[in-house]
């Protein structure tokens, strides 16, 4: 140890050395997570000279103690070292980590110096960024030259016009690398370089190292080339895409790869928005439909997740010519999620088609799908049902598809059942009491005694959203006696339903109908030998109370009828029922009464 | 104003661990209600049965939307909370405040995964470790395993176990005599009553785990009839659909954790049983991928099976 310094300038540098050396993988992470700690301790000047060269020599360790370093080096790390005039220290640990054999410490190292770029002066850049890029990308080892592709378009922008030809220079010898892995990396962050330079650059040399990954042998390289070609799409005109990229475009569309035409499926919106809609016309819209047609379920898949998307730059003649037969096929296809994704994606075409078109084509589909045997397909039709209702009007979708809503009320998946019991308020205020009271009256009650609790639960909020779509005096009629009748089940998850019922609609009901029709019933289902039962019943109560106690009569029925059944259950064998009524007394004590 | 334990509650109910103080007071504070349970606790009906678990929260969390939520619905957990799924700490921790909060209300038996031994090779160990930074919360949550029962009868007529039965035990009675308060011993009726399995066989048999045994229908039946039982229900054995009635109906194996392991492709079940003791099985899957979420953190080392 240095003796100028004193035991306490010591320690933490002591200590941090120490738990870095641990023998504990628990130990020196944390160490490291701790790191602008023990570096705002020793001051800007001493973490410059003794912390940074000491980390730099810890590249030795655990990939998750590396990685943790590459994260905190990124999180500006400068201020604890006297501010961005230093930050440039900062890139030897960095880039030790880019080399290392890892590839999430290399990204992460990689993430590190971008963030800490944009602290960096011109001539910090200059002296110490792009020799760092260069020795990484001359590399003996691929792991470095991997990192360098993603250093170069953080800084293209702000070097001098000299250093941006080598830079570009550089990226072009990377693109055409000996190792997959590199060319895998400059095909990945090509398109970010290409946002950053000329027209003219684009043209001459952009383009040229784009063709070459293109052609890659490795499908894993060209896979990456498609997000390139759409950033250089949109960087030139529509004429110039035409006459320089329409070869690759073609290409990559028809790749003899399927992870490659999966990629160009499922960035199609992206390309056709940047080429311009002559070519859509002519060009894209056939590619589209291959697509669509593929032999590879998880490219149809793909495409299909774009279908509105793209149907939104074609005009209606093209989308009922064109996309709706494949559409159609679609719905048929043997796949289960390509028919889940088309499910997800055909209402979005309502809008476009326009009413008629919608009732003529979409709907035969629509009710095709309700009927699929996979509930995922069932469940994304519904789902999307509101933006057909606002095409054709409720009135059309409910009659057309009303039987298959009524099917699917029963469906075997509970999440089915779900959707549809949100979706019947909506038609419930659409649809009128008669005719509710006629198709779907039973059903919303039968649904109280469903055996997934979720759904029952629903039920209850589902009577409480009809009580205020069609009024108290049709909940007194059609709802309320059916609920207090079930009080009387012999199973006590019925008569758990009732109270959980009458705890929530009970708000928007009158104190005539609880004080009429329903509190008697509570109370004699607050004495039920089941204590969950009890409990419920004190908190159905509660509710009752905090409701109508505000007025007189109110007052009346809680000093009469429900502050009694409280003091009661406050005596019960059951502890929970005990704890739930004096929760509840506290709040008619609280109300004044 | 929600107490101290709600809030704990409501945090766990997201699946965010709690600090690794509360943890402490939490376990202290089970460790006193279990002390008083008995190594076969008694339990009324109704209750919702469930087997393994194994640390799949959301998959648990989607048990509780189909079988309802505690306290409104009883519950007996049959073991094995921990170990396996990428939740352990917040899937035991949640079923362990419900436990103090609601004691009438949740019923926790033993299972073969809550010991010290098995914790450090399947997964719970590390989790800790990996979630607090230190073994702690893995050791207190092992001093409150020593002291969870062994067993449970529902109104007399249904026996719940982990596993299954022992050659040294041919009544619920003896079993209260067991001193349960230590770690899961290699061999014994307590070691059996947490590892054995049925089989179509008569008679005993050899375990192929290695530990407990195997037991056939004229054990189970005699076992009934000598203890006036209806229905033996244990967990322990993944079953495709979900629960595996045996014996002529003597026994029923119930599996809670669905697609097992995350890659089994296999339902779950619970046993809701009514005030009447009637039995219905509720089927239910594992959690829809936006409702489930997995770590972004690369999991641990792959202790599949």
């Amino acid at each position: 140890m240095d003796p100028g310094f004193s035991a306490d300038e010591i320690a933490p540098i002591a200590i941090l050395m120490d738990e870095l050396r641990s023998e504990d993988v628990q130990l020196r992470l944390n160490a490291i997570h701790r790191i602008s700690t023990i570096a705002l301790a020793l001051g800007p000047d001493r973490a410059r000279e003794e912390l940074i060269p000491f980390l730099q020599d810890s590249v030795d360790d655990e990939d998750e103690v590396l990685l943790a370093l590459a994260e905190e080096l990124g999180r500006n790390f400068e201020e604890y070292i006297g501010g961005s005039e230093h930050a440039h220290l900062l890139l030897g640990p960095l880039e030790n980590l880019s080399a290392v054999e890892e590839t999430l410490v290399r990204d992460k190292a990689a993430e590190s110096i971008t963030k800490i770029s944009a602290n960096l002066s011109q001539a910090q850049i200059e002296q110490y960024y792009i020799p760092l890029v260069q020795r990484l990308s001359r590399g003996e080892w691929f792991t470095s030259r991997t990192s360098a592709c993603a250093l170069y378009h953080p800084v293209y922008d702000k070097v001098s016009p000299q250093v941006q030809d080598d830079l570009r220079r550089g990226f072009a010898s990377l693109g055409s690398d000996d190792t997959p892995m590199v060319r895998r990396a400059s095909a990945k962050w090509l398109g970010s370089l290409i946002k950053k330079l000329s027209k003219q650059h684009v043209l001459n040399e952009g383009l040229t190292i784009y063709r070459r990954l293109q052609g890659d042998d490795q499908d894993s390289v060209r896979l990456l080339t498609v997000e390139d070609m759409i950033a250089i799409a949109q960087q030139l005109s529509p004429a110039e895409v035409k006459e320089q990229l329409l070869k690759q475009i073609r290409q990559s569309m028809a790749d003899k790869s399927w992870r490659v035409r999966y990629m160009s499926a499922s960035h199609f919106n992206e390309l056709a928005e940047a080429v311009g809609q002559d070519l859509v016309r002519e060009e894209l819209i056939g590619h589209y439909v291959q697509l669509l047609k593929d032999n590879e379920a998880e490219v149809r898949t793909a495409a299909a997740g774009q279908i509105p998307g793209f149907s939104k730059l074609l005009d209606k003649e093209v989308i009922l010519l064109r996309v709706i037969p494949c559409v159609r096929d679609l719905c048929q296809d043997t796949s289960q999620h390509v028919r889940a994704a088309v499910a997800n994606q055909i209402a979005g075409l309502a809008p476009l088609l326009g009413k008629d078109a919608t009732i003529e084509h979409l709907l035969p589909l629509f009710l095709h799908l309700l009927k699929d045997e996979f509930p995922e397909v069932r469940l994304n039709i519904i789902s999307k049902l509101e933006t057909v209702n606002k095409v054709i009007g409720i009135e059309l979708l409910s009659e057309s598809l009303l039987p298959a809503i009524i099917e699917l009320a029963e469906d075997k998946s509970w999440r089915v059942r779900q959707a549809i019991i949100e979706y019947v308020p909506l038609l419930a205020t659409q649809l009128g009491k008669p005719f509710f009271d006629e198709q779907l009256g039973n059903l919303c009650m039968s649904w109280l005694g469903d055996n997934v609790y979720s759904i029952r639960e629903a039920a209850t909020v589902n009577l409480k959203k009809l009580t205020e779509v069609f009024g108290v005096e049709w909940a007194k009629v059609q709802i309320v006696p059916k609920v207090i009748g079930m009080g009387q089940h012999p199973t006590y998850l019925f008569r758990m339903t009732t109270v959980q019922a009458i705890t929530t609609i009970a708000p928007v009901l009158t104190l005539d109908i609880v004080k009429g029709e329903i509190i008697d019933t509570l109370l004699q289902l607050g004495q039920d030998p089941i204590p969950n039962i009890r409990f419920n019943v004190a908190k159905s109560l509660e509710v009752l109370a905090t409701t109508f106690g505000t007025n007189p009569q109110g007052k009346q029925l809680v000093e009469q009828k429900i502050a009694p059944m409280l003091d009661a259950q406050q005596k019960d064998s059951d502890a929970d029922v005990r704890f739930f009524a004096s929760k509840a007394l506290q709040q008619v004590h609280a109300l004044g009464a | 104003m929600p107490s101290d334990l709600d809030r704990q509650i409501e945090q766990l109910m997201r699946c965010e661990p709690i600090s690794e103080e509360e943890v402490k007071r939490l376990c202290i504070k089970a460790r006193e209600i279990l002390v008083e349970e008995a190594n076969v606790q008694a339990v009324d009906s109704p209750v919702t049965i469930c087997g393994d678990i194994h640390g799949q929260f959301w998959d648990m969390m989607e048990l509780f939307k189909v079988g309802g939520a505690c306290p409104d619905t009883n519950y007996l957990f049959m073991g094995d909370f921990v170990d396996r799924g990428f939740y352990s700490v917040e899937t035991f921790l949640l079923l362990l405040a419900l436990k103090v909060r609601y004691p009438e209300r949740m019923t926790l038996i033993r299972g073969n995964h809550e010991s010290r031994q098995i914790t450090q090779v399947y997964g719970f160990y590390d989790e800790c470790q990996r979630k607090y930074g230190s073994s702690n919360v893995w050791r207190w949550c092992c001093e409150v395993f020593d002291y969870l029962a062994l067993g449970a009868v529902v109104d007399g007529r249904v026996f719940c176990v982990h596993g299954g039965l022992s050659p040294n035990l041919q009544g619920i009675d003896q079993i209260r005599a067991i001193d349960r308060k230590q770690e899961v011993p290699h061999d014994g009726p307590m070691c059996d009553l947490l590892w054995s399995d049925p089989d179509e066989i008569t008679g005993w048999g050899l375990s192929p785990r290695g530990a407990g045994f195997l037991f056939g229908a004229d054990i189970a039946k005699a076992f009934a009839h000598h203890n006036a039982i209806d229905l033996v229900a244990r967990a322990h054995q993944l079953a495709m659909e979900g629960f595996k009635l045996m014996f002529d109906q003597t026994i029923v194996t119930v599996w809670s954790a669905p697609n097992y392991c995350y890659r089994c492709g296999n339902v779950a079940a619970v046993l809701e049983l009514d005030e009447h003791l009637m039995q219905e099985y509720k089927v239910f899957q594992h959690a829809p991928a936006d409702v489930r979420s997995i770590p972004a953190k690369r999991p641990p080392a792959d202790y599949f099976l």
